[in-house]
């Protein structure tokens, strides 16, 4: 059988050679194609963790007024407390505020040199449970907090979170119609490409059949070619999307420093790049069956 | 070993080579199938190793039924023939050994068997100086003999011969024959096709069947084979 095998890559690999050019370029197309579709797998892969961390963070910040004791801040978030869905409620002064952005801005925090914390409002940092995310049950706490006088302002993420999830969502969809595009056009091509392949080989497979090997015998090597094609293609696929993905870091990265606050750009996870390698083994060897299956069989 | 039981062959162009065709040949018979240019000799050997299929009868050879609906293990069938085909079917990209070794390569035989196998069948064809030689290199004649070995190398239980001898002189012809004479004493079924009634008239003791007109006659001598001649002319 490890003969049989060795054998049929050795013949693989000849054929491979015999058509280095039509080769060439079906693994050339099976990478972009992989390309493309792994691109929007990063894409909405990154997508879809930026939000997961948003949601994690997410929660209702109320401003108050300035020169509310604090004795009356102890009244409100007892309030708050209370409040049907509220996890946690933090009390936020301007000296905290004031520590929190010179965190953030880090070597930059010069900027803030001569500012007094005074001039930050302080404020009530509102986590709500998961449950209540739906723009109804927040409707409830706002609804609350803006009755309530010391507060001067609400602000929350959540109709911007739900438009960013629409958009992770579409991000999905067209990888995946595009995807299915591509996907077949992988078949097709390497289907061809094999054509191409068995029609050079053609004299060799009709001896063959004169002599009697057994159809696996002549097909086997014609699958393998569909496997290394497959296998290089997606390969390259994923060199290349990493190649992309260290350039987006180093580049990119920086310029968005201040907006994306330190949440890192991320690489398609193991599995993902085990399915593609596995998918454009699987559709280049479907390609391959095609084509064996067409041209390969005893005729009569 | 070869049952065809009213076995008609016409082709889409409405051509009928023969009809309502019964044949015999039991195991480890000598049968020379004679008959003139068009007379369905090569359709028949082509039935038999598989290549093409009867428009109606059956077709049974070595106990496997062809003519059976859904019938597709065509190379079980032609992994115990040798086959010799007027268009060699030679590969051009190797030489003569290596077309050879790959006969026994594809039908699945250990690689230390190969070599020794070679180089035998190429000692006794006359090509054993040629082994590397490439096919290109070689005249009409020497690829026929080519052919021939590679057919025989596997040591076929069957051999179907189309026109095996066509091309080669008559020396070359009687060293062939004398090999198909071996490998018929080794208990080997032969079916020869040819329209050289020389040939068959050199081999006395081998039955002939005589295709002529879409039927097969039996030829009982070759005095009979001599008048079928004379009646087609």
């Amino acid at each position: 059988m490890l003969s049989f095998l060795g054998y049929a890559m050795r013949r693989a690999l000849r054929n491979m050679k015999g058509n280095l050019f039509p080769n060439l370029t079906t693994i050339a197309i099976i990478g972009i194609s992989l390309l493309i579709f792994s691109s929007f797998s990063l894409v909405a892969f990154n997508l879809t963790s930026l939000l997961r961390i948003w949601e994690e963070k997410f929660e209702v910040i109320a401003y108050l007024k300035r020169g509310v004791s604090l004795s009356e801040v102890e009244s409100i978030l007892a309030q708050i407390r209370k409040l049907d869905g509220v996890e946690t409620v933090n009390y936020i002064s301007p000296f905290d505020a004031m520590a929190f952005m010179e965190e953030r801005l880090g070597a930059q925090k010069k900027l803030l040199e001569g500012i007094q914390p005074a001039v930050l409002p302080p404020s009530i940092e509102i986590r709500l449970k998961k449950d209540y995310w739906g723009q109804t049950k927040i409707g409830e706490v706002i609804s609350y907090l803006k009755q309530v006088s010391q507060i001067e302002e609400i602000q929350y993420g959540q109709e911007w979170i739900e438009t960013f999830s629409v958009l992770v969502h579409l991000v999905r969809l067209t990888q995946w119609i595009l995807g299915g595009l591509l996907l077949a056009a992988i078949i097709f091509i390497v289907s061809n490409t094999l054509q191409l392949t068995i029609a050079s080989r053609k004299e060799e497979i009709e001896a063959m059949q004169m002599m009697g090997a057994h159809p696996a015998f002549i097909q086997i090597p014609f699958y393998m070619e569909g496997l290394i094609q497959g296998l290089l293609g997606a390969g390259m696929a994923i060199g290349l999307l990493f190649l992309l993905y260290q350039v987006i870091v180093a580049t990119i990265t920086p310029l968005l420093k201040g907006w994306i606050a330190g949440i890192p750009i991320l690489f398609l996870p193991w599995e993902t790049i085990t399915w593609v390698l596995l998918g454009g083994v699987i559709l280049s060897l479907f390609g391959s069956f095609v084509a064996s299956m067409r041209f390969l069989r005893y005729s009569r | 070993m070869i049952q065809m039981f009213s076995v008609s062959k016409t082709y889409p162009n409405q051509i009928t080579v023969f009809s309502d065709l019964d044949l015999e040949v039991t195991t480890g018979e000598f049968v020379f199938i004679e008959g003139r240019s068009g007379s369905g000799k090569s359709t028949l050997i082509r039935i038999l190793f598989g290549a093409e299929k009867p428009t109606s009868g059956e077709v049974i050879v070595n106990r496997i039924r062809l003519t059976q609906p859904g019938f597709k293990k065509v190379y079980q069938l032609r992994k115990m023939m040798g086959i010799i085909s007027p268009d060699f079917k030679l590969l051009r990209d190797r030489n003569v050994g290596e077309n050879l070794a790959f006969a026994l390569e594809v039908t699945g035989h250990p690689l230390k068997e190969i070599k020794e196998k070679v180089s035998e069948i190429l000692g006794k064809i006359g090509l054993a100086e040629r082994e590397k030689d490439s096919i290109l290199s070689l005249s009409a004649g020497e690829q026929q003999r080519v052919t021939i070995a590679r057919a025989l190398v596997k040591d076929p239980s069957l051999i179907l011969a189309d026109e095996p001898t066509s091309i080669l002189d008559d020396e070359m012809t009687a060293r062939v024959m004398e090999i198909f004479t071996e490998f018929h004493q080794r208990g080997t079924t032969i079916v020869v096709a040819t329209q050289d009634n020389q040939l068959i008239q050199h081999h006395p003791h081998h039955r002939v069947i005589s295709l002529s007109g879409g039927k097969a006659g039996e030829a009982e001598s070759n005095e009979e084979v001599k008048s079928i001649e004379c009646s087609l002319s």
